[in-house]
């Protein structure tokens, strides 16, 4: 039994690719103030602030998955993302990724991992995206024959073989996201990160862009993805860890930030006499529209929906009703805000 | 793991490293030729710019002046030759700082981080501009008449002067990145050049008009008589004694560029996301 326990932990052990340990991060900035006068004064004195952009976070996370890093603005995520990418230096904690330690092994390290970071091109801008593909090629040493089956593969997965020999300048930001994820996935890197691959983007291109992501990640390939878009987490991520104030406030599959809402529903109601919601337990006022008309949060745990209705009708006689599931924006949203 | 990942994990060989700047060159004519008549402009507008001297140079020369110990054509060889390594410099290596200042400015440095090579060579390769071509074709002009009206050097001044040239360019490219390196402390800092461009300006005088310890100050301590001056002299075979110390200096002043790049690199912080 203790032998079976061993060997699982072990075989887990190989499957984590990234394993990160009381990671912290904190960075100066100064304080130059707004109007004119603070701003001559800051060329001779500046007020400095430590900002503790993450405070001790830890998580592993398996080859193979595809985990969403989320967090409101200022939280965190891009600072872990840069840190796990070699990009910045943490001020203290572990961090593994593939076995190197990313700011220590960079040049070894980032031959192995891919990145599109939304709004950073990758492309240059005045020559076709093919030109790029080709410094790309130099740049990781890749075999023409390598290259050009990896390249015709991905021109056909994103629909791109009639642009790539446009120039960059000439193409739409959905068709150059296209052509980012081909400069980033182009080396078959393990672990590709990924900064708001989607941001700006038309329902076509985010779609086009998701199939693209989902189909390498059903090869091996690792995605850490942060997003502000919540459509990429639901189609894409199993797993979601959200960032709030440098520090991990969730940590687990996406069915489980939906089970803190199963429980909750939305009514917008209207009824034909004026109703008083307050002091009802289990009900909480969204919006009141109008005396006759009012949009609610339920709890059907502590009041179902029947007696809800019994209650309604009773009371002020239900003209309309509607009834809807909890966006997960807004569990999201609770998160943020703890 | 792939083959060529297997090949990038070893660490960049000399070849892969002349690979990439060979097609950083190509990548940086097929951008610029995208705007046609802009690169013949700017290119036209640089060579005037740095016509100045040399047009100066002929008017003492023809006003009846001079710089002791030198006719004009020996001082038009000094200026041609730093018409040509200036032009080499700014088309390989002084991109880098504007390269290096707007992608501090703007984080996108961090696309640099993520490339499996050296981010200084990154940094140039990607910087590499084509504009001072028409300096470096002034310079050869300029260097050619020189050289023309002047007895023709021996085998060996033509061999010395091949090596201080060299050593000319390895000053320069120093300069390029020690300048680049300080825009990961002070961002935004694009006064820098202009420093560089008022220090240089004595690399375009014979040294000897200058007192002594000038002299030893921009020959010895900051090699910038390195930039024209020696490799001219050499080649007239009016080569002052301690250019071999300046030789050695220019070493130095490389591979400490090398050593504040690397330092200052670390104070990199990225923007916000």
């Amino acid at each position: 039994m203790a032998f079976n326990a061993e060997k699982i932990h072990q075989r887990r052990r190989i499957k984590v690719i990234i394993k990160v340990q009381n990671l912290k991060k904190t960075y100066k900035t100064y304080n130059r103030g707004n109007s004119f006068a603070e701003s001559v004064k800051s060329l001779f004195h500046r007020k400095v602030i430590n900002v503790n952009a993450l405070k001790g976070i830890d998580f592993t996370i398996e080859k193979g998955e595809l985990v969403a890093l989320l967090g409101p603005n200022g939280a965190g995520k891009s600072t872990a993302l840069k840190i796990l990418t070699g990009v910045l230096y943490p001020t203290s904690g572990d961090v593994s990724v593939m076995g190197y330690v990313p700011w220590k092994e960079r040049k070894k390290y980032v031959a192995h991992i891919g990145a599109v970071f939304g709004q950073k091109s990758q492309l240059i801008w005045d020559i076709p995206p093919l030109d790029s593909f080709c410094l790309n090629r130099a740049i990781y040493s890749i075999p023409n024959a390598d290259f050009k089956a990896n390249l015709d593969s991905m021109v056909e997965m994103l629909d791109v073989g009639s642009i790539i020999k446009k120039p960059t300048r000439q193409l739409s930001l959905g068709e150059r996201m296209k052509c980012e994820f081909i400069m980033a996935i182009l080396h078959k890197p393990k672990v590709v990160f990924l900064d708001e691959p989607t941001i700006g983007l038309d329902v076509i291109a985010k779609d086009s862009i998701r199939k693209f992501i989902q189909n390498m990640n059903s090869t091996g390939t690792t995605f850490i993805l942060t997003t502000h878009d919540l459509g990429d987490v639901e189609q894409l991520a199993k797993r979601v860890i959200v960032i709030n104030k440098g520090e991990i406030v969730f940590d687990d599959e996406l069915k489980g930030l939906r089970r803190h809402i199963e429980n909750r529903k939305i009514i917008r109601i209207t009824t034909r006499e004026p109703v008083s919601y307050f002091g009802e337990d289990g009900i909480t006022m969204i919006r009141q529209i109008s005396p006759y008309e009012a949009e609610l949060g339920l709890d059907v745990s502590k009041m179902k929906i029947n007696e809800f209705i019994n209650m309604i009708n009773m009371n002020g006689q239900i003209a309309d009703i509607s009834i809807r599931e909890v966006p997960i924006e807004e569990v999201i949203k609770e998160l943020y805000v703890k | 793991m792939e083959a060529w990942n297997k090949e990038v994990f070893r660490g960049g060989s000399m070849i892969r490293f002349v690979k990439l700047h060979i097609m950083g060159v190509k990548i940086a004519f097929a951008s610029r030729m995208v705007y046609r008549a802009d690169f013949l402009l700017s290119s036209f507008i640089t060579l005037l710019g740095d016509l100045i001297i040399p047009l100066i140079t002929f008017l003492i020369y023809t006003s009846g002046a001079s710089f002791p110990g030198w006719n004009i054509y020996e001082v038009l060889l000094i200026q041609g030759i730093f018409m040509i390594s200036r032009g080499i410099a700014n088309m390989f290596f002084f991109g880098t700082v504007w390269n290096t200042l707007s992608s501090v400015r703007e984080g996108t440095f961090d696309l640099i981080l993520l490339r499996p090579h050296s981010t200084l060579h990154m940094t140039m390769i990607t910087a590499i501009s084509c504009d001072d071509l028409g300096v470096i074709a002034g310079g050869i002009l300029i260097s050619g008449i020189a050289l023309y009206n002047l007895p023709a050097p021996g085998i060996i001044n033509i061999l010395g002067f091949i090596f201080f040239f060299i050593v000319s360019l390895m000053v320069l490219v120093s300069f390029a990145i020690i300048m680049s390196a300080t825009v990961f402390k002070w961002v935004g800092n694009s006064r820098v050049y202009e420093i560089f461009d008022a220090i240089t300006i004595f690399g375009q005088y014979p040294a000897t008009i200058f007192s002594k310890g000038f002299n030893i100050l921009v020959t010895w301590v900051i090699p910038i008589t390195m930039i024209a001056f020696i490799p001219a002299s050499v080649l007239l075979g009016k080569a002052a004694r301690g250019i071999y110390i300046a030789a050695l200096s220019s070493v130095v002043l490389f591979v400490m560029s090398l050593v504040i790049w690397h330092l200052m690199q670390k104070k990199y912080t990225s923007v916000g996301g």
